[in-house]
């Protein structure tokens, strides 16, 4: 027991400080100390290092090609990505085209009856189809200017990078558009998306999702509503005094102002596959 | 000489060549450059050293490949092919560094 462990402890020692291959060793004593000479031996050593070199070149070649393919696959993902959010936008203002050309044309239908009209157009109000303007309040919430890359203001995440500190989140953001609805807001828009009844903002990896499109900070909450109503309750609730201190606390941006005039863009509208009027 | 002409001529063929490594080729490379960097560096030392003889290095060289690869393919069937190929790779980067010590030693006596 003691002898092997001595002789596994020497190995350990002789691989460390003795590194050379035995072999080279035990074929000079074999010959006499002096190498032997074979025919073979100058073939055999130019195969040996002829391998050993096109070893070495082909790792070479094959980590240095391994790199741009992969960065090429990014690239064509970016550019599947970015083509993708091109046909959403495109869809997106097409539908909208389309929706204020159908409002024209149930308008052109409907002259007769302007009480018909005007009960559509509040129904339209109310679900965030129609853009709407009024006086209200602006709620900026941002992530600390110091730690995160520039913003060019309130945006799609695709318009800047998202920030590296990931303080906010969908909590944050949803949690100021209650508290404005609770303070009387009759439409909100998070960063130019318009609330609708069946709004969601979520969050998905690093990004806050309104209606599944994502945001970046600065997260810029736009109420219409009666502008003093809402900035009295406003500043009065839990959530501006939780969001003072995180501001002094954390760094980030929080600010609200009163608006004259806000104008909310339109919600493409809502598809109800399951709804039905219940009579 | 004939050893470094030959060593030049295989990389130059190599960069021509650029061959593809097929997929299950692949874990085995960095084992393969190791033991070809540590078959140059030994048969360097032994030259040095007097001893070098050319069915030494070449045996050598493709049993350390193969000896290195059994144990990593080995390893792979058990789970734990990664550590394995970092073992070789030390086992082999501890050879190289002593022997590239002993040929710095044979060659400024220092």
């Amino acid at each position: 027991m003691t002898a092997s462990r001595k002789v596994t402890t020497q190995q350990l020692v002789d691989l460390v400080l003795d590194p050379r291959d035995p072999g080279y060793e035990a074929a000079a004593e074999r010959h006499g100390g002096q190498a032997p000479k074979h025919w073979y031996d100058q073939p055999l050593v130019a195969a040996g290092a002829l391998v050993v070199g096109l070893v070495l070149a082909i790792a070479w070649v094959h980590t240095n090609r391994g790199a741009p393919a992969a960065a090429k696959a990014h690239d064509q993902l970016v550019s599947q990505v970015r083509t993708a959010e091109k046909t959403a936008g495109d869809l997106t203002r097409t539908e909208t085209a389309l929706t204020n050309q159908l409002n024209a044309v149930r308008a052109a239908a409907l002259s007769g009856s302007s009480q018909l009209v005007r009960a559509i157009e509040r129904r339209q109000l109310l679900s965030g189809e129609a853009a709407v303007k009024g006086p209200g309040l602006e709620v900026t919430l941002a992530e600390p200017t110091a730690a995160g890359a520039p913003t060019d203001g309130a945006g799609r995440a695709t318009r800047g990078p998202i920030t590296s500190s990931h303080i906010l989140i969908d909590r944050d953001v949803r949690s100021v558009v209650n508290q404005l609805w609770s303070d009387g807001a009759e439409a909100v828009a998070v960063n130019g998306i318009r609330m609708t009844p069946t709004s969601a903002i979520r969050f998905a990896g690093d990004a806050v999702l309104v209606d599944f499109q994502p945001i970046a900070s600065p997260y810029i909450i736009d109420a219409v509503g009666n502008p003093d109503g809402l900035i009295t309750g406003f500043a009065a609730s839990d959530v501006a005094s939780r969001y003072q201190t995180m501001a002094s606390a954390r760094g980030i941006g929080f600010t609200f102002e009163q608006k004259d005039e806000l104008m909310l863009p339109g919600s493409p509208g809502t598809v109800l596959r399951y709804a039905r009027v219940a009579r | 000489m004939i050893a470094a002409v030959a060593l030049v001529i295989g990389i130059v063929v190599g960069l021509i060549l650029r061959p593809t490594v097929p997929t299950w080729l692949e874990p085995y490379l960095p084992i393969a450059v190791v033991a070809a960097l540590d078959a140059v560096f030994g048969g360097v030392r032994a030259r040095l050293d007097d001893v070098f003889d050319a069915k030494v290095f070449v045996v050598s060289f493709i049993s350390n490949v193969l000896v290195a690869a059994l144990i990593v393919y080995l390893g792979d069937k058990l789970g734990v092919g990664s550590q394995l190929s970092t073992a070789v790779v030390v086992v082999l980067g501890i050879r190289i560094f002593g022997n590239a010590a002993a040929i710095r030693r044979s060659l400024f006596r220092a």
